[in-house]
């Protein structure tokens, strides 16, 4: 019995720790919502204990008649000038971090879209005309407020990375706006909150902070276009990408592929998973991903390529995880 | 002013929460207007403020009326259960009174975030 209530918490408290957790904050946004969950749970703690215990006393411990004046006072003020006060308290509190969580960003801008069931991302840099454009994973420079713009393209999705922020709805044919200002370098997980159809569940995000001067020279190398492959089946592997049609969907800079129906792959192979969160990115998945897409996400909208040998899903892996 | 259902009417019990509806909805609507159409947050406030005094002045007022009506002060016995006229009377001026209260909080609630919020978005 112990070892059982000693276990389940074990569960518990462990889920409340990780890179998807709105109790374990790394940006400001997160912490003001962190603080506000600790203040009203221990409130209710305290009101419950306070409840119950009245319960117990006028119903167990002193069940004597009360007079109507006491029991009028009594009902006057904890049933209407405490939740009053509480309540008071409760929206002045949050009603004076709102203003800050509106602010505008500090420089850079990022446009993220959401797709079926993927994110398409847009960098914004201040004064730039033309995005960097990548997918499924975002990055944002630690200590300073960055722009975040919504859109969707046909269902609504929503955007959320509990370890930075609330949430906000991506809503088609309008754009919403929310900033984040992350304070912790690390890797989080963002998650999409809004059921959007058969791989909703599959829509997941990497979220990465980074040091101020490292994210400029990261965001400086994102804009370049795709590495040229390296390694006879690499090489083999980008002829297989053109001549697959993988082209028709994908953009990969640099090349004659320039769709944007899919995830832009120019530099898949530096993100940190595959498939919005679903996989990890190393080639043994990039090889499952190309054969099966329909297995690892249902309704997924690529097709699959298991009628490739399997030498040349090998190729096309190899080239794919080579594009840094 | 004489009003001759005032005490047997509930429309004088709920005279409160029907400014704090309209209120509600001038304010939502208001603010939505403002803002879509001229983007200026700073007339919004105002109109919120406007309406929100508006709002306060009257539920003061009818919830004096109220209080009178309830006649809590000149009476011993606090009781209005009863099925006289008197109680009846006494029943709907105390609902009356709890439903201003009530009334002027939520009023004050609803206006409370123009106070922080000085922009459109
Ligand atoms: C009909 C359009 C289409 C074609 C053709 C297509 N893809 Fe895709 N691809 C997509 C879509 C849509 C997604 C996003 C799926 C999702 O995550 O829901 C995707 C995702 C991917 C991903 C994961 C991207 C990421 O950000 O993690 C890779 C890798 C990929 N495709 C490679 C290929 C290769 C290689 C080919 C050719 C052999 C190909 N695709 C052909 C539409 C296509
Ligand atoms: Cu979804």
């Amino acid at each position: 019995m112990k070892i059982g209530i000693a276990l389940a918490l074990t569960v518990v408290l462990a889920s409340c720790e990780g890179r998807q957790s709105v109790l374990s904050p790394a940006g400001r946004d997160a912490e003001v919502l962190a603080n506000l969950f600790w203040w009203m749970l221990g409130g209710a703690v305290v009101l419950w204990l306070f409840v119950n215990g009245l319960m117990l006393y006028f119903s167990r411990i002193r069940r004597k008649r009360h007079s109507l004046r006491v029991a009028q006072w009594f009902i006057f003020m904890c049933g209407v000038v405490l939740p009053t006060t509480v309540l008071a308290g409760l929206l002045i509190f949050a009603l004076r971090e709102m203003p800050q969580q509106r602010e505008p960003g500090e420089g850079l801008t990022l446009r993220v879209t959401g797709e079926s069931w993927w994110w398409r991302v847009e960098y914004w840099p201040d004064g730039a005309d033309e995005p960097v454009t990548t997918a499924n994973e975002i990055r944002l420079p630690a200590g300073s407020r960055s722009e975040i713009e919504l859109a969707a393209n046909g269902v609504i999705h929503s955007f959320w990375i509990p370890a930075l922020g609330g949430k906000t709805d991506m809503i088609p044919g309008r754009v919403n706006r929310m900033s984040l200002e992350p304070t912790a370098p690390g890797t989080y997980r963002g998650q999409c909150a809004e059921f959007c159809g058969l791989s909703h569940a599959h829509m997941a995000l990497e979220a990465v902070v980074m040091a101020p001067e490292e994210f400029e020279r990261w965001l400086g190398a994102e804009a370049r276009d795709a590495r040229a492959p390296e390694g006879a089946e690499a090489k083999r592997g980008k002829q297989l990408f053109l001549s697959q049609g993988c082209g028709g969907c994908h953009t990969v800079r640099g090349t004659p592929a320039t769709a944007r129906v899919g995830p832009d792959l120019t530099h898949l192979g530096g993100r940190k998973s595959l498939a919005a969160g679903m996989l990890p990115m190393d080639r043994q998945s990039l090889v499952g991903w190309l054969s099966a897409p329909e297995s690892i996400k249902p309704g997924v909208n690529m097709p699959g390529y298991d009628h490739l040998p399997p030498a040349d899903l090998q190729a096309l892996a190899a080239y794919l995880e080579g594009l840094t | 002013m004489v009003w001759p259902n005032r005490y047997s009417s509930l429309w004088h019990m709920i005279a409160a929460p029907v400014v704090w509806a309209v209120h509600f909805c001038a304010v939502y609507g208001g603010t939505a207007l403002v803002c879509a159409r001229m983007d200026a947050p700073g007339l919004a406030r105002i109109g919120i403020a406007a309406a929100s005094v508006v709002a306060l002045g009257l539920i003061w007022w009818i919830g004096r009326r109220a209080w009178r009506q309830w006649d809590y002060a000149s009476r011993a016995n606090r009781t209005h259960g009863g099925p006289r006229a008197e109680d009846r009377r006494e029943f709907l001026g105390h609902s009356a009174w709890l439903l201003a209260i009530v009334s002027a909080i939520g009023v004050i609630f609803v206006s409370l975030p123009a106070l922080f919020i000085e922009s459109c978005l």
